[in-house]
C-alpha cells in the first residue's frame, strides 16, 4: 500500500524503443526520417503494395514538391534504422507505452512487433461529390483531381488557351471544403491564367477558404489575372443541354441573369479522413473525433497527442493538413517521443496508482473506463506506470475499492474532508468545493489572490480530476458537517481525462437522488463546470452558494 | 552534454511553449518578455465555453505561463528588450536592458495596495494570471507623476521609486523570434469611427469588457446590448490597405463569442457581416450549422458605423433577395480586428539579420518549414512570423524547440 513515505519512491524501468509508424504517406516518411534520425529504429508500415506510396498526388503540388518527395523517399530507402513493411494490415496491438505488441500482418506473412510508441500517419483521400450536385462526369464534367491531371500536360494547356476555353469550377455548395481544398482550386485557377491569353477561369464559390498560408494573395493573383468569381450562397442552376452544362444564377447586385456555358466544368470534391481510422481507433484504443480524424477537438490533445500515452496523431491523421503543418506535427512527435523514451531506461513513480491485488476482483470496470488506456491485467488489474495520468477515474469507479492514488487516497481525502470542515469558524456556513487541479483549482486560488469577495467558510479540496470525487466524499462532507458542496470540473471537452466531467456528473446525479431519501436539501450540492481562467465566476458561483444555504 | 544556453525573445503563448519544451530537456532559457507580465496578448482571453468548451485555447496559455514560471530552467526576464545581438562561433551574445524595476519580486506580496489606491487610472497596470508575479507593474511615467505617493504606499515596502535601468550581457548558443503581432488599429478605418463612439469595440475591447464585467456590456451605459453587429474581417483581406491576408483567427473569436455570449443572453439578437467563414474547430459544419439557427448573417462588410440617439449605431444592410440596402440600428457594433505585424520587426530584423516577407511577418527559408530564418541558429515561432491562432502558434514552438535540440545536437 501506498504511505505517505514511499509516495515519491521512483523505479528505474527498461523501455522499448523502436517507434511504429502506420500510413507511409509525406507525412509517414517525414516522421521516420526525422525520428529514425533522432536515433530510434522505426518501422515504417503502409497498406500499399509498392515501395513508400507518397500522398498519391499530392493533390496538384508543384514539380518542386515531387522532387522533395523524392529525395525524402531516397533518404528513407537508405536509411539501415528504417525498416519498411509493405501492404499491411494491423491485427491487434497491446501493451502500454514503452512496451507495445504490436501483431500485423505485411505482405500475407503474420508478424510480431514490440514497439516502445506508435505514430499514426493515415493520409486523406480526395472524392468526387457530383452525386451531390447531380451531376455525371462527362468529357466536360471532371472532378477536380482530374482536371489537375490534365493541366499536368502541356498540350492538354495549349488546348485550352488555343481555343479560348472556359473553365469553371463548382466550389462549396456540396460541403464546407477547407483551406488545402483551397489551395488546389486557387492552383488549377492560377494555371489556367498562366497558360497564356485565351483560357478564362469562372469560379462560383460559396466561402472562400483562405485561412491559409499565402491564400488571400493567391486568390487575388488569379483575379488579377483574369480569374472570375462569382459568390453565391446558393448552388447555381446548372443545365445540361445534350452534353454541354450551362450555368446560370441570378445576381441581386446588378439585377441580372448570369449564363455561363464552360467548356469544361470542374467540381470540387471531398477532403476526408481515410477509412482506415475508425479501425485503427479500435485497434490502438484511441478517440475518434467527430469528422472520422484520430483526435478530439480537446485543447489538451493538440497538437499531436491522443487519449493514450505514447500513440501520436500526425498531419492527416488528425485534422485536414497542407505539407508544412504536416512537418510541424513531425517536430512535435519528435519532441515527445525523445521525453517519452529517452535513451531506453525511465524513472517512473513506483506508486503512483496502486492495486490492491487482495481486493481486486478482475471485473475490468478499470480497464474499460480508464481514458488513458493504462490499464491491462495478468489475473488481476495492473496499471502502467508510464501510462498512468493518475486521473483517478479508476479508482473511483471500482466497485472493490481496490485501487489508490498516490497523494489523494480515499483515507488522505477523508482526512482533508474532516479537517477543512473542522477549521471553518462556527456560524460561517461551512462549504466545501472539491476542485479539479486543472480548472477550478487555478480559478479559486486566482479568485483569491485578486481579492474577489469569497465566502469565510469556502475549503478547497483538491482533486486531479473531477472524475476522482467519489460519491462517498460528497456524503461524508455532509455528515462531518458541511453546509454546502460543490463539485467543481473542466467543462465538458476541455477534460484533460476526457470523461472525468462526466463520470463526476453522473455521480453528482446519483449524488441528488441519495440526498433526497436522506431529506437533505439539493440545493446544498451542486456541480459546476469552469475553466481555469474563470476566477471571476468562480467567486460568484462560491457567493451564491452561500447565499442559498446562508 | 555540456550545458546549452538559449534566448527565446517574447513571452506570449508562442515564446512561453518553445521556453518550456526547451527546458524540459534541460536546455538554460532566458525568456525575454518587453512588457511587464508574462503571456502576450491571449493571457487576457476569457473562456468561450458554452455549455461546452469551444476549444478556443485561452486556458491553455494560462497552463504555459504555471509551467514556465514552475520550470527551475527557465529565467525570466520582465520588462526587458534586447539592445545588441553579436555572434560568433556558433555563440551570440546579447546585451539586455532590463527594468527599471519599481516593484522588488521579492518583497512583493500582490496585496494590490499600490493599485486600489494609486491616484491616476493607468499608472499601475495589473497582470491578468495568477501566475504573474509580481502582478502589478507601475509605469515610468506613473512614477516620475506621483513619486511621493509611490514612495510610501507599498506596506511591504516593496516599491522604490529611484530604480534604474540596467544592463546585462547573456551568451547563448541558438535563440527564438516569438515577438508576436499587433493587433489592426481600427482609426486606420475612419468610417467606422472607433474613437468617436463608444459602442464601437474591437475584438479585443470585447475580451476586457467581458474579463471586467462578467459579460459583454455597453461600454456607455454598462448595459447588456440586445442588438450586436460583428463586423469581420477588419484590417485583414484589405486590398486598399495592403493587407493581403486573413488572420485566421477572427472567424473563430467572434464566432465562438457570439456563441458564449449569446449563451449568458439567450434574447440577444447577433448579426454577422463577413465575407467568408473560415473553418473553425474540429467538427465545423456542425458548429457553422448551429451559428446559422442562432444568429443572422450578412454577406457583406459594411462601409460606415453612423452614431444614433442613445449611444446606439447605424449600418448599411444589404439586402441579398431584394437587391436594395437600407439602414438598420444596433445597440453595439464589434470589429473582428486582425493580426498585423508587429510594428517592431523592422528593427529586430535588422538587429538579428533575418529577412521579412512582403507583409512584414519574419519570412521562412523553407516554404515547408515556417520556423527556420534566413540566420543558422535563429528560429522563429507563433504569429511574428504569420497569423496564427493559440494552439497554431504552440505547434510551432513546438516545431521551433525541435530544430533548435537539432541544432544544438541534444539527443534524447
Ligand atoms: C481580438 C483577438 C482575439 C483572439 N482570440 C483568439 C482565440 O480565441 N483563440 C485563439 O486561438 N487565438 C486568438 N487570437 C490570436 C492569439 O491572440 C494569437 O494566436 C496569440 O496571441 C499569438 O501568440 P504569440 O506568442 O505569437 O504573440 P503575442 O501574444 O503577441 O506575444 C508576443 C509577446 O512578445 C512580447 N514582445 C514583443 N516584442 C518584443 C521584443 N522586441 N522583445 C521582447 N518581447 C517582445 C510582447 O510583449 C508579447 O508578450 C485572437 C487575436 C485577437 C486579435
Ligand atoms: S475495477 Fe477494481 S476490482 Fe475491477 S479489475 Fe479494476 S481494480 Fe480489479
Ligand atoms: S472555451 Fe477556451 S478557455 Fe474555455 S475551457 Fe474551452 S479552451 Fe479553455
Ligand atoms: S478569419 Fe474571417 S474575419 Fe478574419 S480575416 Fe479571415 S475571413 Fe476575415
Amino acid at each position: 500500500m501506498t504511505t505517505s513515505e514511499n509516495a515519491h519512491e521512483m523505479e528505474k524501468i527498461e523501455i522499448v524503443t523502436d517507434v511504429l509508424i502506420i500510413g507511409g504517406g509525406y507525412t509517414g516518411l517525414k516522421a521516420a526520417d526525422s525520428i529514425a534520425g533522432t536515433g530510434y529504429h522505426v518501422i515504417l508500415a503502409d497498406q500499399k503494395n509498392s515501395d513508400h506510396q507518397a500522398r498519391s498526388s499530392l493533390f496538384g503540388l508543384k514539380a518542386d514538391f515531387q522532387n522533395q518527395l523524392d529525395e525524402l523517399k531516397k533518404a528513407v530507402n537508405g536509411n539501415n534504422n528504417i525498416e519498411f513493411l509493405p501492404d499491411v494490415n494491423i491485427n491487434s496491438a497491446t501493451g502500454v507505452p514503452g512496451d507495445f505488441t504490436i501483431r500485423l500482418t505485411s505482405n500475407g506473412k503474420d508478424l510480431e512487433k514490440k514497439v516502445g510508441a506508435v505514430v499514426v500517419a493515415t493520409d486523406i483521400v480526395s472524392t468526387p461529390l457530383n452525386h451531390i450536385y447531380g451531376l455525371d462526369f462527362s468529357d466536360k464534367i471532371v472532378s477536380l483531381s482530374d482536371f489537375e491531371e490534365n493541366l499536368s500536360s502541356a498540350d492538354f494547356k495549349e488546348k485550352l488557351c488555343n481555343n479560348k476555353q472556359t473553365v469553371a469550377f463548382l466550389v462549396g455548395f456540396a460541403q464546407n471544403g477547407s483551406p488545402l481544398l483551397m489551395k488546389r482550386i486557387l492552383d488549377s485557377v492560377l494555371a489556367i491564367s498562366e497558360a497564356g491569353n485565351g483560357a478564362t477561369a469562372y469560379v462560383y464559390i460559396n466561402d472562400i477558404k483562405v485561412a491559409g498560408n499565402d491564400l488571400e494573395r493567391l486568390y487575388k493573383t488569379g483575379r488579377d489575372k483574369g480569374a472570375i468569381y462569382f459568390k453565391l450562397t446558393q448552388l447555381p442552376e446548372i443545365s445540361q443541354q445534350s452534353d454541354a452544362p450551362v450555368v446560370s444564377f441570378h445576381d441581386p447586385v446588378v439585377r441580372s441573369d448570369i449564363e455561363v456555358e464552360p467548356d469544361i466544368l470542374v467540381l470540387e470534391e471531398a477532403m476526408t479522413p481515410s477509412q482506415i481510422n475508425t479501425k485503427l481507433a479500435g485497434i490502438l484504443r484511441i478517440d475518434l473525433g467527430p469528422m472520422g480524424f484520430l483526435q478530439t477537438d480537446n485543447v489538451h490533445r493538440f497538437p499531436v497527442n491522443s487519449n493514450r500515452e505514447g500513440i501520436y496523431v500526425i498531419g492527416s491523421a488528425r485534422d485536414i493538413q497542407d505539407l508544412s503543418e504536416a512537418w510541424t506535427d513531425v517536430e512535435n512527435t519528435v519532441i515527445q517521443l525523445k521525453q517519452l523514451l529517452g535513451d531506453g531506461t525511465k524513472e517512473v513513480p513506483k506508486f503512483r496508482a496502486v492495486v490492491d491485488r487482495e481486493k481486486c476482483v478482475t471485473c475490468l470496470t478499470c480497464y474499460r473506463c480508464c481514458p488513458h488506456g493504462a490499464i491491462y491485467w495478468d489475473d488481476k488489474a495492473v496499471i502502467s506506470p508510464v501510462a498512468c495520468q493518475a486521473c483517478g477515474i479508476c479508482a473511483s469507479e471500482c466497485p472493490q475499492e481496490a485501487i489508490q492514488i498516490t497523494g489523494y487516497t480515499d483515507d488522505e481525502l477523508i482526512d482533508q474532508i474532516r479537517n477543512a470542515i473542522s477549521d471553518v469558524k462556527n456560524g460561517d456556513p461551512k462549504i466545501l468545493a472539491f476542485c479539479c487541479e486543472n480548472s477550478a483549482l487555478e480559478a479559486g486560488k486566482a479568485a483569491a489572490l485578486f481579492h474577489y469577495e469569497l465566502p469565510k467558510g469556502l475549503r478547497m479540496i483538491r482533486v486531479p480530476c473531477a472524475g476522482k470525487v467519489d460519491i462517498h466524499y460528497v456524503l461524508s462532507a455532509f455528515i462531518e458537517g458541511a453546509d454546502g458542496v460543490m463539485v467543481m470540473a473542466c467543462h465538458p471537452g476541455n477534460c484533460k481525462s476526457e470523461t472525468g466531467t462526466t463520470f463526476a456528473r453522473w455521480r453528482i446525479n446519483n449524488a441528488y437522488q441519495m440526498l433526497e431519501e436522506t431529506g437533505i436539501n439539493k440545493e446544498r450540492l451542486e456541480f459546476v463546470t469552469l475553466a481555469s481562467n474563470m476566477a471571476p465566476d468562480f467567486a460568484k458561483i462560491a457567493v451564491e452558494m452561500e447565499k442559498r444555504i446562508g | 552534454m555540456k550545458e546549452k544556453h538559449i534566448m527565446v525573445m517574447g513571452g506570449g503563448i508562442a515564446g512561453m511553449t518553445a521556453a518550456r519544451d526547451l527546458a524540459g530537456f534541460g536546455v538554460n532559457v532566458h525568456l525575454i518578455e518587453k512588457s511587464g507580465f508574462m503571456g502576450g496578448y491571449a493571457i487576457g482571453y476569457t473562456c468561450k465555453a458554452t455549455t461546452e468548451c469551444l476549444q478556443c485555447g485561452a486556458c491553455s496559455v494560462e497552463k504555459a505561463l504555471k509551467e514556465v514560471t514552475e520550470s527551475p530552467n527557465i529565467k525570466l526576464h520582465l520588462s526587458t528588450t534586447v539592445e545588441a545581438v553579436t555572434s560568433e562561433n556558433q555563440k551570440f551574445s546579447a546585451k539586455l536592458k532590463k527594468g527599471p524595476f519599481f516593484i522588488d519580486p521579492e518583497k512583493c506580496n500582490n496585496c494590490g495596495v499600490c493599485y486600489e489606491k494609486s491616484p491616476v487610472k493607468g499608472a499601475v497596470l495589473h497582470g491578468y494570471s495568477k501566475n504573474n508575479h509580481p502582478l502589478y507593474a507601475i509605469t515610468a511615467e506613473g512614477i516620475q507623476n506621483h513619486r511621493d505617493f509611490f514612495a510610501s504606499v507599498c506596506p511591504e515596502g516593496a516599491i522604490s521609486i529611484d530604480a534604474e535601468a540596467a544592463t546585462e550581457t547573456i551568451s547563448v548558443d541558438a535563440l527564438i523570434v516569438a515577438t508576436g503581432f499587433e493587433p489592426f488599429d481600427p482609426n486606420q478605418k475612419p468610417t467606422y469611427r472607433y474613437a468617436e463612439h463608444a459602442n464601437v469595440i474591437t475584438g479585443l475591447d470585447m475580451e476586457r469588457i467581458k474579463r471586467d464585467h462578467g459579460a459583454l456590456v455597453r461600454p456607455s451605459d454598462g448595459q447588456v446590448p440586445e442588438k450586436v453587429a460583428f463586423i469581420q474581417c477588419v484590417g485583414s483581406r484589405d486590398e486598399r490597405l495592403g493587407h493581403l491576408w486573413c488572420s485566421r483567427v477572427c472567424c473563430p473569436y467572434a464566432l465562438r463569442s457570439a456563441q458564449s455570449i449569446k449563451t449568458q443572453s439567450p434574447e440577444m439578437d447577433i448579426t454577422i457581416f463577413y465575407m467568408d467563414i473560415q473553418n473553425i474547430g474540429k467538427d465545423f459544419p456542425a458548429f457553422y450549422e448551429a451559428c446559422k439557427n442562432d444568429f443572422r448573417f450578412i454577406r457583406s462588410i459594411p462601409v460606415d458605423i453612423f452614431g444614433e440617439e442613445n449611444d446606439r449605431l447605424k449600418l448599411r444592410v444589404f439586402d441579398e433577395a431584394e437587391g436594395t440596402a437600407g439602414l438598420e440600428t444596433f445597440d453595439l457594433v464589434v470589429l473582428s480586428i486582425g493580426i498585423m505585424p508587429n510594428p517592431e520587426n523592422q528593427a529586430i530584423s535588422k538587429l538579428l539579420g533575418i529577412k521579412l516577407d512582403d507583409d512584414g511577418f519574419f519570412a521562412h527559408n523553407d516554404s515547408l518549414n515556417q520556423t527556420l530564418t534566413s540566420q543558422n541558429g535563429i528560429f522563429v515561432a507563433g504569429t511574428a512570423s504569420g497569423p496564427n491562432s493559440i494552439p497554431g502558434s504552440m505547434a510551432q514552438a513546438g516545431q521551433a524547440a525541435g530544430e533548435v535540440l537539432k541544432y544544438l545536437g541534444v539527443a534524447q
